[in-house]
């Protein structure tokens, strides 16, 4: 189906190649998952499927490449959209009309399709993917989940026969991007679509496919075969393939269900309970009591009371609109309480002026690209610095500890997702706040940007400041969080230790903690230190 | 509302042509309470409602604010409220009812198009309109289309830059102080347009066109240029002479018959399907044929007698408009999509908007 021998691509003015000398086969009716760290040049190769390189992006490429008998080259982006759908990254910017059957025939009026025939076509895809319900809606109205979901369908009123996704999922929370991909299994086993797809959290997808791509980059050659074959080779994994690769399993689990089979293999799982020391009491740094808020009579926190403390890591998680990002900009003063009250470093948020408030408190938004506008990474640093009315002074250890130092003179914007989240990040991090707040600090981060994410908020637990990040990545707080607070409608379902309350929750639960159901065992480092 | 589109557009032009050929506020009083009940009907049963009642609003605001406005600057007539100092420049002397009352009727004018717009987006998609454009304006209509849809992501991320930044410390001080705000705004909008473009690029935007060869092409778009060209040349010989010389419409016709044959040509080529569910009913016979007759009333009135749709309340003038009821009774005509609505569905209840997941 799909067939690349010795394709080679450069970008515009860049002298090194993105893609070196690649060859890869792909059968029909194939779901595979490509892999490799950020800028390793997934999204060029998907690209290459329809043409989008090099006819969108210019450059040179070199090579043969064949799609379901075409050659993208030859046909043009336009030419293949009727064989290989193309599913982008973020959901909010492939709408080109507003409402959701306006999408849904954009691209079959744009092919000539006679009228009788998109009838048809328009309720086929809304019954196959289970959005009939949505048809009259706006899209501005859609969840994030809903959107990709249209997306898919918008592309299969074309019936390509090829489906490619340039990391679908990464906008998501759990539950969508679970949607999502299970819309994708179906498509590839019930009507037998080619799927090749693009992921960062393998732990995600990695049970759904057929085979693997690893792309390493800097122009090495591609790994191929099925995801057992391809799991040892990657530098991460997710924690339960990593669990297996540490104690040698074979065949590596790719589900929990894989990997109940070998917990009579793990020493862990029989040794005895460890005694968790009681923490600290340290000092109250923010205290919340009875807050109320509503955005124009919709109520987004009903009654919030908690406190937190000096050192202290906070996950708060909840599906989107549970009313996280309402709360962390109750907690910088973006917001003031309709009911109740917030004290933060002992500031009550709606006494104070907000400049106050922002002394004490660093605030990271979800998107880097709100906040980044200097020409250099070193202009950020100085921004913040000076609005804070702080001198100048060297920033070199702040990049530094972020892993920003080789970067102190480039354009922020021209960095990857993870190099500008870490930008954003150092830029808040200048004003010096004892209280930090992140929204979302993992989307679109693969493994090695969120081991430096984690590094960092160790960091900052050691020297005593305050942590809250709202995230759906249960991962990240199983290995970073103090306690986890559960948000449902405005309120505060759950309070309580990671431990405790991921071993008590089914869905916000880690890998590990899934497969033990033991409150000792979160993270593969837990079992690894355990272990005798 | 499911009216055909085509309806609408006879409702919404019909409309406000009546509107801009009346100054009367009798005659836009009863366009505007037409306007209103519509809007009122549409916006209990679409989901579509959303931010178009805050346009009224604005243009409510807007309204208010010229009463005084010229009330301040026209000094003009006989009924005297009271007056300011003279020597107070331009606001400086009589305010009177008549300015008053004609800044009222001036800005109710403004407000009834604004009205007709909302009722319109409220009670039918956008996209739907676009849809029936003709193939030669297809590319035009995809771009309003992109425009509307672009409008509420730029406004979402406005209000996230200006919150990003004021977290760190930011204000606005001076025009420099717009640079954090206005650059994240242009990159982030500048990235979202290629991320479209590419979308669009990848589903098959443009059409197919294959059929048209490269020298045929060509020659298109070169009476394209030459007949822009020409409606240039045109227009500004047209302002420069100010009075039209015979050989300036000639340029006019020939602009006009260039481009209307290269786009023609270049419509046969592209061969685009067009989808609508739309079926034409009884009552969008009743709204057209309605829509159309009470403009006919209106411009038989107008070409019978030049002065009875104007108003002017300054003296020599009556203060009190004029009114024929014929004229009054075909303004009625305009709110037939609502009263066929209520008829239809007396009782229906609106469907619950569902409310978006994402945070606000």
């Amino acid at each position: 189906m799909i067939h690349l021998q010795h394709v080679t691509y450069y970008y515009p003015e860049t002298h090194a190649p993105v893609l070196n000398n690649l060859n890869l086969d792909i059968a029909d009716g194939e779901f595979v998952l490509l892999v490799g760290p950020s800028g390793c040049g997934k999204s060029t190769l998907l690209r290459c499927l329809n043409g989008l390189v090099p006819h969108f992006y210019g450059g040179k490429l070199q090579g043969q490449i064949e799609v379901a008998g075409f050659d993208p080259t030859a046909q043009e982006p336009r030419g293949m959209s009727s064989v290989v759908g193309f599913v982008f990254q973020d959901p909010e910017t492939q709408f080109v009309v507003d409402t959701v059957e306006s999408e849904l025939v954009f691209a079959m009026e744009n092919a000539n399709l006679p009228q009788p025939l998109m009838r048809k076509r328009v309720e086929e895809v809304l019954d196959q993917l289970g959005i009939a319900h949505l048809r009259q809606r706006r899209i501005s109205t859609l969840s994030g989940g809903e959107k990709q979901r249209v997306t898919i369908a918008a592309i299969l009123t074309l019936q390509p026969r090829i489906i490619v996704l340039d990391e679908p999922t990464s906008q998501l929370d759990p539950q969508a991007a679970e949607e999502v991909l299970t819309i994708l299994q179906k498509l590839n086993s019930d009507l037998g679509m080619t799927v090749v797809l693009s992921e960062h959290r393998l732990e995600r997808v990695v049970q759904y496919v057929d085979r693997m791509l690893y792309l390493p980059g800097a122009g090495k050659a591609l790994v191929s075969g099925t995801p057992q074959q391809v799991l040892p080779q990657l530098p991460w994994a997710p924690p339960l393939v990593d669990l297996g690769r540490r104690l040698g399993w074979h065949p590596l689990p790719l589900t929990i269900k894989e990997a109940r089979k070998h917990l009579a293999d793990l020493p862990a799982a029989r040794a005895p309970h460890s005694t968790v020391p009681a923490p600290i009491q340290m000092a109250v740094t923010i205290d919340i009591n009875n807050l109320w808020y509503a955005y124009n009579g919709h109520p987004a926190l009903k009654g919030v009371s908690f406190q937190a403390r000096q050192g202290e890591i906070i996950a708060l998680m909840g599906r989107n609109g549970s009313g996280k990002s309402t709360l962390l900009k109750q907690l910088v003063g973006l917001l003031q309480p309709q009911r109740g009250q917030v004290l933060v470093a002992g500031l009550d948020t709606r006494q104070v002026d907000a400049d106050a408030i922002i002394k004490q408190v660093g605030y990271v938004p979800q998107n880097p690209n709100s906040l980044l506008f200097a020409e250099t990474v070193d202009e950020e640093i100085a921004f913040t610095r000076h609005n804070h009315h702080l001198s100048d002074h060297d920033d070199g250890p702040l990049l530094d500890s972020l892993q920003l130092g080789e970067f102190r003179q480039r354009y922020p914007r021209d960095l990857s997702v993870g190099e500008r989240q870490r930008v954003a990040l150092a830029a808040i991090l200048a004003a010096e706040p004892q209280i930090i707040l992140l929204d979302e600090p993992t989307r679109g981060l693969d493994y090695a940007q969120k081991e430096l994410l984690s590094a960092f908020l160790r960091r900052e637990k050691s020297v005593g400041h305050t942590v809250i990040l709202a995230t759906h990545d249960v991962e990240l707080a199983a290995v970073a969080a103090d306690r986890v607070i559960i948000l449902g409608d405005g309120e505060v379902v759950v309070d309580g230790p990671t431990r405790a309350v991921m071993t008590q929750s089914m869905v916000f639960s880690s890998q590990i903690n899934k497969l033990l159901h033991d409150d000792r065992f979160l993270t593969v480092s837990d079992i690894l230190r355990d272990a005798p | 509302m499911k009216q055909h589109p085509l309806a609408w557009v006879a409702w919404v032009c019909g409309a406000a042509v009546c509107s801009l050929l009346t100054r009367n506020p009798l005659y836009q009083v009863i366009l505007t309470l037409s306007a209103w009940l519509v809007l009122v009907v549409a916006g209990g049963s679409s989901p579509l409602s959303g931010g178009w009642m805050g346009v009224v609003r604005l243009g409510a605001l807007i309204w208010v604010i010229t009463i005084p406005f010229n009330a301040l600057m026209l000094h003009q007539g006989n009924t005297v409220l009271f007056s300011l100092p003279a020597n107070w420049p331009l606001v400086g002397g009589n305010i009177t009812l008549e300015a008053v009352i004609y800044g009222a009727s001036a800005g109710l004018a403004i407000w009834v198009l604004l009205l007709l717009f909302s009722a319109l987006n409220t009670a039918m998609d956008a996209s739907e309109l676009i849809r029936l454009a003709p193939p030669v304006f297809y590319q035009a209509g995809i771009i309003t289309s992109i425009g509307l849809t672009f409008v509420p992501q730029m406004v979402k991320s406005s209000q996230e830059i200006r919150e990003a930044q004021r977290v760190r410390g930011h204000h606005f001080r001076s025009w420099r102080d717009l640079l954090p705000l206005v650059i994240p705004l242009l990159t982030t909008s500048l990235e979202r347009a290629m991320e479209l473009a590419e979308s669009m690029e990848a589903r098959g935007f443009g059409g197919e066109t294959n059929d048209l060869s490269t020298r045929r092409r060509l020659y298109l778009s070169l009476l394209i240029l030459l007949g822009l060209g020409l409606l240039l040349t045109g227009a500004a010989l047209g302002l420069w002479l100010q009075q039209g010389a015979w050989w300036t419409g000639m340029i006019l016709i020939c602009a006009v018959g260039c481009l209307a044959y290269a786009f023609t040509a270049l419509a046969q080529h592209s061969k685009r399907s067009h989808y609508s569910r739309r079926r034409w009913t009884w009552n969008d016979t009743l709204i057209s044929a309605g829509s159309l007759a009470a403009l006919s009333v209106m411009i038989v009135v107008r070409v019978t007698d030049n002065l009875a749709l104007t108003y002017y309340p300054f003296p020599p003038n009556a203060l009190l408009p004029a009114f024929n009821p014929w004229v009054g009774l075909a303004l009625v005509l305009y709110a037939l999509p609502g009263l066929v609505s209520i008829l239809r569905e007396p009782f229906s209840r609106p469907e619950p908007m569902r409310e978006p997941e994402a945070e606000p």
